[in-house]
């Protein structure tokens, strides 16, 4: 069975102008409660210099919109007339928030228009450029695809690996085996991964079940309790999927490592091996090695490539010359008979 | 393939007991049994999972049952429900 065909990429189309309140940025209320239950649904923000200036086609009102130096500024350089008519003119439209960077405020009769259109005000300790980069990093985690999958999560020796298979055959004992051995665990049974930018799968554990694991026979556990703060982590990027299955004898898997089929999930490819087991066959090591021979191909070094290259190396030289010469790796053994 | 959505009757909603019965007669068979809600499906097998869900009572789970006992499994799991798992 297929990783996919039970599970859904899951999307948001709009969040609530209340869900900025947790974005890494400090916003502070300027208007109470005002406007908190209305909706963004474009992870983009807006400076809405032009609209203020009377150029309301093509405004991004549906945006969050960013209230810098040049819209403070411009309004304070108009007549009171002018400044409270391109305020309403830009309030007219259903805006769901106005962020206010450098501290720069707005006073009570400006506000009560903001207040009138039921647009929430928020004010940015940080500059305009740092509270734009923040907001979209934000904005973009939360808008980005979702997806829920069936598996152990574990970081082992820093690489993000994913434990797929049908249930019972041995995922939430293998991660229990790894923790054991030093390594961490992400998220047993439930794993959300979010994508990140275009090439990135950040993963964590549901909120309720972070950390619990269930194993058959005992129940469930919780890890972070059992074996402290080293065997856990709240968050790992997603490196390799290794689906376990039960040994068939049919089925064709990997001799040498070479044909690598990237499995692709949320449109980012992921490494990904399939894994035989039977009785006696030590997972745990396995995903180890998985893990480091991963790591050796990060850092540019494929030991199927290198025998590959040794053998095409030897081929040649015996086409040159026709003798054998001795096949032992050392030419001869020394005197010490150890 | 069997697709339907089934309630939540019990006023604890499905709790660790409810959650347990649930998975252990999901897991007698060998169809594929998914519960979704809000489009985040989970494995019905898995009780972690079940428990996750924090379902309420009157709450609509989505259920997917795929596989050669399929009916009979879903038949199976219609009967829980439906008795509110023993908690009506």
């Amino acid at each position: 069975m297929s990783l996919y065909s039970h599970t859904k990429i899951v999307t948001k189309d709009k969040i609530s102008v209340e869900a900025l309140l947790s974005a890494p940025v400090y916003l502070k209320k300027i208007n109470g409660e005002t406007g908190l239950n209305n909706n963004i649904s474009d992870k983009n923000l807006h400076r809405p210099q032009l609209a203020l200036a009377g150029f309301t086609e093509l405004f991004t009102y549906h945006r969050v919109q960013i209230f810098g130096n040049t819209e403070i500024y411009y309004l304070k350089s108009l007549t009171r007339e002018q400044c409270l008519t391109a305020l309403r003119r830009v309030a007219g439209f259903p805006i769901p928030a106005i962020i206010l960077t450098n501290r720069h405020e707005m006073d009570g009769e400006l506000l009560s228009v903001l207040n009138d259109s039921n647009i929430a005000v928020f004010a940015a300790e940080a500059e305009t450029t740092k509270t734009i980069t923040l907001l979209s990093e934000f904005l973009d985690d939360q808008f980005a695809e979702q997806m829920q999958i069936h598996g152990s999560f574990v970081d082992v020796y820093g690489v993000g690996v994913l434990l797929t298979g049908r249930s019972g055959i041995g995922k939430s004992e293998i991660a229990l085996d790894l923790i054991e051995r030093g390594h961490r665990l992400v998220a047993d049974d439930v794993v959300i991964f979010t994508k990140k930018r275009d090439n990135i799968l950040m993963g964590t554990g549901q909120k309720m079940s972070k950390h619990f694991m269930e194993i058959r026979g005992l129940g469930i556990i919780n890890v972070q309790r059992m074996f402290g703060v080293r065997a856990i982590r709240f968050q790992k990027r997603l490196e390799i999927i290794v689906e376990l299955e039960v040994w068939d004898k049919e089925a064709e898997y990997t001799r040498t490592g070479l044909d690598e089929k990237p499995m692709e999930l949320m449109g980012v490819n992921v490494a990904n091996v399939k894994l035989p087991i039977f009785p006696g066959k030590n997972v745990t090591v396995i995903t180890e090695v998985i893990a480091l021979n991963y790591l050796l191909k990060t850092y540019g070094y494929s030991a199927a490539d290198d025998l590959t290259n040794i053998i095409h190396r030897e081929i040649a030289l015996k086409r040159h010359s026709k003798s054998a010469g001795d096949p032992r790796l050392i030419n001869y053994f020394q005197s010490d008979d150890e | 393939m069997i697709e339907q959505k089934l309630k939540i009757k019990n006023r604890a909603g499905l709790h660790t007991r409810p959650a347990a019965m649930l998975v252990k007669l999901a897991a007698k068979f060998k169809s594929d049994i998914y519960l979704e809600r809000d489009g985040y499906g989970i494995n019905a097998k898995s009780i972690i999972g079940v428990m996750t869900l924090a379902a309420e009572q009157g709450c609509e789970l989505l259920v997917r049952v795929e596989g050669e006992d399929e009916q009979a499994a879903f038949d199976e799991l219609y009967a829980l429900f439906d008795s509110g798992f023993g908690e009506l």
